[in-house]
C-alpha cells in the first residue's frame, strides 16, 4: 500500500507541473465566469438604445406605432422605480434637416441611405448617434391592403408597401413590432369599416382559459413550477457534459502517462522495485486524485460564480444556484465521476500497457471516443423522458451508467435503477480492474506490435 | 543496516531455470550461484537470453520452471530494498527534474522521502552531476541521462545490483565514471551482476564471468578459469627460421599472426605465436632460440584475451544467434 501511495503521489505532484493540467483547471472557470458575465454584460448593455425615424406620409400610423415601441424596453429590472426606468430600446428621431416628409418614398430613401448606412448621424437629445432604421409608410397605404379573396389591391411599383430600412437583417425586433402595430390598427380599421364592434372583438381576442404547469415531484402547496424547476430539469445533462469532459480529460492523461513509461522503458525499473497490481494502482489513484482536484475546482468556481453573480444582475444565475442547492446534483456528479473515471482509466490503462506509442493508442482510443460520444448524442433527449426505455437501457450498461443515471439525476428514477445500476457499475469496475490487472502485467512489458483482442483474452484467461 | 553477506546465502542461485516464450525456448535449463562480494560480467552474445534471465530474477517475468533464489529468498520482491537495478533500455522521466527522479527510485526502494532526496543530491555531486541535478532529464545528454539512471538504480545502496548493458552508448570518459561506480560499490562490498557485450570492460572489471549462448549456460567461473579453457601462448617476432621451435617439448602448434602487414612468412612481418600446454615453460622456448641463433626482435607471453576466449567458447553460433 504504501508504494501504491508513492506511484501514486508522484503521478499526482508531475501531473501538477503540466501545462495541461492547468489548462483544465483553469479552463472551465474561465468559461464559467465568462459565460455569466457576457450574459450580464448582454443583458444591460448589450442592446443599445437604437434610433428610428418614422416617415408616415398617411398620418394614420404614427402614434400606435409609438405607443407599441413605447412597450419595448432594453432591459426589464425587477423593482426598478420610475426614476431609473430602463430607457426604450427604439427611439424616434426626427428626420434630419434639409429632407423632405412629402418626398415620395424613393427619394426619401435615397437622401437617408447615407445616414442608415453609417456615413453620416442623426441628431437625437443633442448627441450625434447612427440611424438605425427608418420606416416609410407611403401616402396611399390603404389602398395596398391586402385582402383574403380580394387578392392583392393594385400593387404598383411607385406606391406599395411599408419600407423597413434598415442594415441590420439579424435583429428583426423593430420590423416585427412596427409591423404589429400597423396590422393592428388596420385591422381594428377594417372592424370598424365593416361595422363590426372592435372593442368587442378585442375583448373576445382577450379572453382565455388559465392554465399552469405543475410537477408532480414537489410538495403539495408548492407544485407550480418556476424558473429553477426547468433549470433543475435541465442542469443534469450540463452536468453530464462536465462528466464526459472531465473523465476524457484525465483518461488522455493516463493514457499519456502509461505511454511515456512504456516508451521511455522506465516500467522496467518501476517493476523492479514495485508489483505490476501496486503500480497499475498507483497510477489510478494519482491520476484520480489529479482528476478529483480539477472538478474540485470547477465545483468551487462554479458555485462561486454563481454566488458572485447571483444579485439583482442576473436572474439565470440565481435560479441555477438554487437549483444546484436544492438538488443533489453535485454528489451524485462526483459520485459517478469516480466510478465512471475508475471503469474508463482501468480500461485506457489495459489498453495503454499493450501499445508502444502514442500513435498505436490513437487507433484504439478513436475506438472508445466513439463509444463514449453516444452519452453525448443521448444528453439532451434523456431529459425529455428521462425514465423512458431509452434512458433506463442505457443506464443498464455499465460504461453509459454514470453519464445515464446522471441525465437522470433530478427525475427521481426508480430506487431499483438507482441502486442496481450502481451496483452493476461496481461489480463490471471490479471486473475490469481485474482484467486490466492481467492485460498489463504482461502487456506492460512487450515491444512491438500491439497485440490482437484474441491475445489479450488469452492473456485474461491465463 | 547491516549488509554482511552470510556465507550460507549466497545473493543469488538459480536452479535448473527454463523460460518459454511460447515455443521459443528462450533460457535452457540455467544453473548458477553468485558469490557474495564479487563482480560478475554477464556475457553472451545478442539473444542469448541474457535480459530474460535478468528479468526473471528480478521476478519481473516469471521462469516457466526452475527456482530462482536472491539473498535468500524464493521472491525478488521480498527483498527488493536490497537490490538495484539498471536495465538495458535506459529511459527516465523526461520532466522531472535528475534529483527527484533519483529520490523517487529511492522512495521506491523503501529511504524516507528526506534522506532519499538528501541521498540523491550526494550522489550527482560526488559524480560530477551536481550542476545538472535541478535540470529535467530531458534536457540531460544521453550520457548523463545513462549515469542519472545509474544513481537512480543504486540510491538506496543495494547489497545485490544488477546491471544490465551498463556502458552501451557511453562514450569513453563516461565509461570509466560508470568503472568507477562499480568499482567504489564492489569496494563496499556489494555483490554485483552485469552484462556487456564488451568484453574489455568485463576483464578489467569482474572476477568471475558468465557466460551464455542460445539460452544455455555455456561458462561459469573465474576469469583465470575461463582463460585456461584457451592454450597459453608465446608470441614472437623474428625473421629467421623458427623450425625448431616446432620440435620443442610442450609446443602444441606454430602459426603466423596475422598483422596489418600480412601473414608472416617469406613476405611477412615475422609475427609468430605457438600455443603452448599448461605445464609448459615459456622459458624454454626463449632458451631453445639462444641456442639456435633466432634473432629475436620481441618476445611476448601473454594470456588469452576474453575476447579470444568469448569467440571461442560461443564458436560460429555468436555470429548465427538469432536477435530478439
Amino acid at each position: 500500500m504504501k508504494f501504491v501511495f508513492l506511484v501514486a503521489w508522484r503521478e499526482y505532484s508531475e501531473n501538477a507541473k503540466t501545462k495541461g493540467f492547468w489548462i483544465g483547471l483553469f479552463m472551465f472557470p474561465v468559461i464559467i465566469l465568462l459565460s455569466i458575465s457576457v450574459s450580464v454584460v448582454l443583458q444591460t448593455k448589450g442592446t443599445p438604445v437604437r434610433h428610428y425615424v418614422l416617415v408616415d406620409q398617411s398620418g394614420k400610423f404614427a402614434a400606435v406605432v409609438e405607443s407599441r415601441l413605447e412597450q419595448l424596453k432594453t432591459h426589464s429590472q425587477p423593482g426598478a422605480t420610475d426614476s431609473n426606468a430602463p430607457p426604450r430600446s427604439f427611439q424616434a428621431v426626427t428626420l434630419p434637416a434639409g429632407i423632405d416628409t412629402n418626398a415620395d418614398l424613393a427619394s426619401l430613401a435615397r437622401e437617408l441611405k447615407p445616414y442608415l448606412r453609417g456615413e453620416k448621424k442623426v441628431t437625437a437629445d443633442g448627441r450625434e448617434v447612427e440611424l438605425y432604421a427608418a420606416i416609410l409608410i407611403p401616402r396611399d397605404i390603404e389602398k395596398q391592403i391586402v385582402r383574403p379573396r380580394a387578392g392583392p389591391a393594385g400593387t404598383n411599383a411607385a406606391g406599395g408597401s411599408i419600407e423597413y430600412w434598415s442594415a441590420n437583417l439579424a435583429d428583426s425586433t423593430l420590423r416585427e413590432a412596427v409591423e404589429e402595430a400597423v396590422n393592428k390598427e388596420i385591422r381594428r380599421r377594417e372592424y370598424l369599416a365593416r361595422g363590426l364592434d372592435g372593442a368587442a372583438i378585442r375583448e373576445v381576442e382577450q379572453t382565455h382559459a388559465p392554465f399552469a404547469s405543475l410537477n408532480p415531484n414537489k410538495e403539495a402547496g408548492q407544485e407550480a413550477v418556476n424558473g429553477a424547476d426547468i433549470i433543475r430539469q435541465w442542469a443534469p445533462s450540463g452536468f453530464v457534459y462536465l462528466l464526459w469532459v472531465a473523465i476524457f480529460t484525465i483518461s488522455q492523461m493516463l493514457l499519456n502517462n502509461i505511454i511515456e513509461e512504456k516508451s521511455n522503458r522506465i516500467i522496467e525499473v518501476l517493476l523492479s522495485s514495485v508489483t505490476p497490481g501496486e503500480l497499475m494502482m498507483g497510477k489510478l489513484f494519482g491520476i484520480a486524485a489529479s482528476g478529483l482536484t480539477m472538478v474540485g475546482v470547477w465545483m468551487a468556481s462554479l458555485f462561486g460564480a454563481l454566488i458572485w453573480k447571483s444579485g439583482a444582475a442576473s436572474e439565470i444565475t440565481g435560479q441555477l444556484l438554487l437549483a444546484l442547492q436544492t438538488s443533489n446534483l453535485i454528489p451524485m456528479f462526483l459520485f459517478y465521476f469516480l466510478l465512471g473515471y475508475l471503469l474508463y482509466a482501468t480500461l485506457i490503462l489495459a489498453l495503454g500497457s499493450v501499445c508502444n506509442t502514442i500513435k498505436e493508442a490513437q487507433s484504439y482510443m478513436g475506438m472508445i471516443t466513439m463509444i463514449m460520444m453516444v452519452p453525448m448524442l443521448t444528453m439532451t433527449f434523456i431529459p425529455k423522458d428521462p425514465n423512458g426505455t431509452l434512458a433506463r437501457v442505457l443506464s443498464w450498461i455499465p460504461i453509459y451508467t454514470p453519464f445515464t443515471m446522471m441525465n437522470r439525476v433530478n427525475a427521481h428514477p426508480p430506487l431499483f435503477d438507482l441502486i442496481g445500476t450502481t451496483l452493476l457499475l461496481l461489480a463490471s469496475t471490479a471486473a475490469a480492474l481485474w482484467m486490466a490487472g492481467k492485460i498489463f502485467r504482461i502487456g506492460i512489458l512487450r515491444t512491438g506490435q500491439p497485440p490482437k483482442i484474441i491475445e489479450m483474452l488469452r492473456w485474461i484467461k491465463g | 543496516m547491516d549488509i554482511s553477506p552470510q556465507a550460507d546465502a549466497p545473493p543469488l542461485e538459480l536452479r535448473n531455470v527454463t523460460k518459454f516464450y511460447g515455443d521459443f525456448k528462450a533460457v535452457d535449463d540455467v544453473s548458477f550461484t553468485l558469490p557474495a562480494g564479487s563482480i560478475c560480467g554477464f556475457l553472451g552474445p545478442n539473444g542469448a537470453g541474457k535480459t530474460t534471465t535478468i528479468r526473471m530474477i528480478l521476478e519481473i517475468i516469471q521462469p516457466t520452471s526452475g527456482v530462482i533464489t536472491v539473498l535468500g529468498r524464493p521472491s525478488a520482491l521480498e527483498v527488493r530494498q536490497r537490490i538495484g537495478y539498471l536495465p538495458e533500455e535506459k529511459g527516465l522521466y523526461k520532466k522531472m527534474k535528475a534529483w527527484s527522479v533519483i529520490a523517487y527510485f529511492a522512495t521506491l526502494k523503501g529511504l524516507t522521502r528526506k534522506a532519499a532526496r538528501q541521498r540523491a543530491f550526494e550522489l550527482l555531486e560526488r559524480y560530477g552531476l551536481k550542476d545538472f541535478a535541478a535540470k529535467p532529464t530531458e534536457a540531460l545528454s544521453k550520457g548523463m541521462g545513462q549515469k542519472v539512471q545509474m544513481l537512480a538504480s543504486i540510491a538506496h545502496d543495494p547489497e545485490f545490483i544488477i546491471l544490465d548493458e551498463p556502458f552501451s552508448g557511453l562514450d569513453p570518459v563516461n565509461q570509466q565514471v560508470m568503472e568507477e561506480i562499480i568499482r567504489d560499490m564492489a569496494g563496499r562490498k556489494r555483490t554485483i551482476l552485469f552484462s556487456t557485450h564488451v568484453m574489455q570492460h568485463a576483464e578489467r572489471l569482474c572476477e568471475r564471468i558468465l557466460l551464455m549462448t542460445k539460452g544455455k549456460k555455456i561458462f561459469d567461473g573465474t576469469i583465470a578459469e575461463a582463460k585456461r579453457t584457451l592454450p597459453r601462448r608465446v608470441r614472437i617476432e623474428t625473421d629467421d627460421d623458427i623450425g625448431p621451435l616446432r620440435a620443442l617439448e610442450g609446443v602444441i602448434s606454430v602459426g603466423p599472426v596475422e598483422t596489418a602487414g600480412g601473414a608472416a612468412g617469406a613476405n611477412g612481418s615475422g609475427h609468430w605465436e605457438l600455443q603452448i600446454g599448461e605445464n609448459a615453460d615459456p622459458q624454454a622456448i626463449l632458451q631453445m632460440c639462444f641456442a639456435k641463433g633466432i634473432r629475436l626482435r620481441g618476445f611476448n607471453q601473454s594470456d588469452p584475451s576474453l575476447h579470444e576466449v568469448f569467440m571461442h567458447l560461443v564458436g560460429p553460433e555468436a555470429r548465427e544467434a538469432t536477435f530478439r
